[in-house]
Formats: structure tokens, C-alpha cells, sequence
């Protein structure tokens, strides 16, 4: 009957749409959902804060300059990544997987760390 | 063997220490005005712009060059902040008896500098940039705030003061590198 396909069609689309959303989130092994968060880290009066941030793995950091002057965040040891100069009011973002000791390139006084448990 | 610049640091002290805070301290007596005070904060920020030019003029090393680029940019940005802040506000800044005898004391280290080659050039720089953040850091805080009225130009004096102490932490660190 015509309404029974499009109740079946309703029903995979709502299936599909459930894959879509929970099929790809990490399940770890015993079986509960672990979601990825989303942390904050802030530039304002020529320093990062929090200047040491404890993060799980693959969870991402925003740093937001909310400074007078451009500020950038650059990974210190070996300058394996670096965010564009940010003006006043602009945000970056990166999902850390590592720890990460990093600096501002521009003032390089300025110092933070990330730490990935 | 460390050879310590001396005669360069003692000269830049004595120009920033002996001229220009007791200069600013003198001011106490007639206090400044608010467009004066707006005038000396833009001049004192397009003076270590003004050095940083000649830095990019003269120098070759990296380390200097981002300093010198740091400074252009982050006084430009102040100036700026200054100058939008000063039109919201409807004043016009005042030049005085201060922002003169700045201009002219930074007259006589630009030709000081600009006499200087290689080494010594980054050398007296930085020594001068060391020297300088920390007269106008004192000057700020302790003449500049205090004598402004306008809570917004209060609010910016004091937000720029971290800016001009990372400055004179960067140059301290250049300093001690170039030193050693």
C-alpha cells in the first residue's frame, strides 16, 4: 500500500539519520559513548589563560585574542604548527592529540601548555 | 669574555631616567589635560615605532627584526585604539611642553642609533628598547593614569601598560642573549 512505503521510507530515513549522528562517535571498548569537548583558552592582557590547560585526547581548544595587539599560538619546540597573526576579536581552534608546549611568536615572553591525559 | 655596554646603557638611562620621568613628574605641578595626556600616549608610542624603523633599516638579525616588527604593530595598534577613542570622546590631542621634549630627546637617539653599524647597532637598539619601555612604563603608571579623568582613557592607559611590560620582558631577553 502506498502508506506503508512511505511509512518505510520515513523509518530508514530516520535510521539513516541515526547512523549519521551516533554511528560515527568514538565508542570506546566498553561500550559508552566518549564525546570529544571543547575547551577554551584566552588571550587578554599579554597572556594565555588558563596558561596550563589539561585536555583529553582529541578534544579541541579555542584560543580567542581578546588583546589590544594581534597574538598567535605556535607550537614551541620544533614549530610543528602555528595559527595565522589572530587580531583583536578573532579565535583559532586545533584538536590536540599530543601535548603541546606553545608561545606567541609575536611576543615570545608569552608561554602556555597543553596537557593531553 | 662578556662585554658589558655600559657607556650605552648608562646613556640611555640617564636620557630616559634623568630627562624624561622627571620631566613627567614636573608635570604634577600643572597638572596635564586630558587632550595632553592623549598627546603624549600617541607621540611616546609613534617614537618606539620610529625606532623600530630604523631597526628595520639596519639590522640583520632575525630576532631583532621581530621585535622591531612587534613594536611597529602593536604601537600602531595602540595608536589606534588612541586616536578612535579620542574622536569618540571629541577631543583633539594637545600638544605641550612634554610631547616636545620627547620628540626631542628621541631626536638625539635616532641620530644615535642611526650612526651605529652590525652588532653594535642591535646592541645600542635593544639596550635603548629596554631603557625606553621602562621610562614610559613608570611614566604611564605613575603620571599618565593618575592625572587622566576620562575613565575610557584611564581604561586604555591601563590596558596598554601589560603590552609595554611583555615588550620590556622581550627586549630584556634579547638583551641578555646578545650579551653573553
Amino acid at each position: 500500500m502506498k502508506t506503508n512505503k512511505q511509512l518505510m521510507i520515513v523509518v530508514r530515513l530516520m535510521l539513516a539519520f541515526v547512523y549519521a549522528v551516533y554511528g560515527c562517535t568514538p565508542v570506546s571498548n566498553n561500550n559508552t559513548v566518549k564525546q570529544h569537548k571543547t575547551d577554551t583558552v584566552e588571550i587578554k592582557q599579554m597572556a594565555f589563560s588558563p596558561a596550563t590547560i589539561t585536555v583529553n585526547k582529541g578534544d579541541t581548544i579555542v584560543f580567542i585574542n581578546h588583546d589590544l595587539v594581534d597574538h598567535d599560538i605556535t607550537e614551541e619546540n620544533k614549530k610543528l604548527w602555528s595559527s595565522s597573526p589572530l587580531h583583536p576579536g578573532q579565535s583559532w581552534s586545533k584538536i590536540f592529540t599530543e601535548p603541546a608546549n606553545y608561545f606567541c611568536s609575536l611576543h615570545v615572553v608569552m608561554k602556555g601548555k597543553v596537557v593531553v591525559q | 669574555m662578556k662585554k658589558k655596554n655600559i657607556p650605552t646603557i648608562g646613556l640611555f638611562l640617564l636620557l630616559n631616567f634623568v630627562f624624561i620621568v622627571p620631566s613627567l613628574n614636573a608635570q604634577q605641578a600643572t597638572k596635564l589635560t586630558d587632550p595632553e595626556v592623549a598627546s603624549v600616549a600617541v607621540t611616546a608610542n609613534q617614537i618606539d615605532i620610529d625606532y623600530a624603523g630604523i631597526a628595520q633599516k639596519k639590522s640583520t638579525n632575525s630576532e631583532v627584526l621581530n621585535f622591531a616588527k612587534t613594536m611597529i604593530n602593536d604601537h600602531k595598534a595602540v595608536i589606534a585604539q588612541a586616536v578612535a577613542l579620542t574622536k569618540k570622546l571629541n577631543v583633539t590631542p594637545q600638544t605641550n611642553a612634554l610631547t616636545k621634549k620627547l620628540l626631542a630627546d628621541a631626536n638625539k637617539t635616532q641620530k644615535q642609533l642611526k650612526a651605529k653599524k652590525g652588532v653594535d647597532f642591535d646592541k645600542a637598539y635593544i639596550n635603548n628598547e629596554v631603557a625606553y619601555h621602562k621610562a614610559v612604563i613608570d611614566a604611564v603608571e605613575k603620571v599618565l593614569i593618575p592625572e587622566t579623568d576620562n575613565a575610557e582613557l584611564k581604561a586604555l592607559l591601563e590596558n596598554v601598560v601589560p603590552a609595554l611590560k611583555t615588550h620590556l620582558s622581550h627586549a630584556e631577553m634579547l638583551q641578555k642573549t646578545m650579551n653573553k
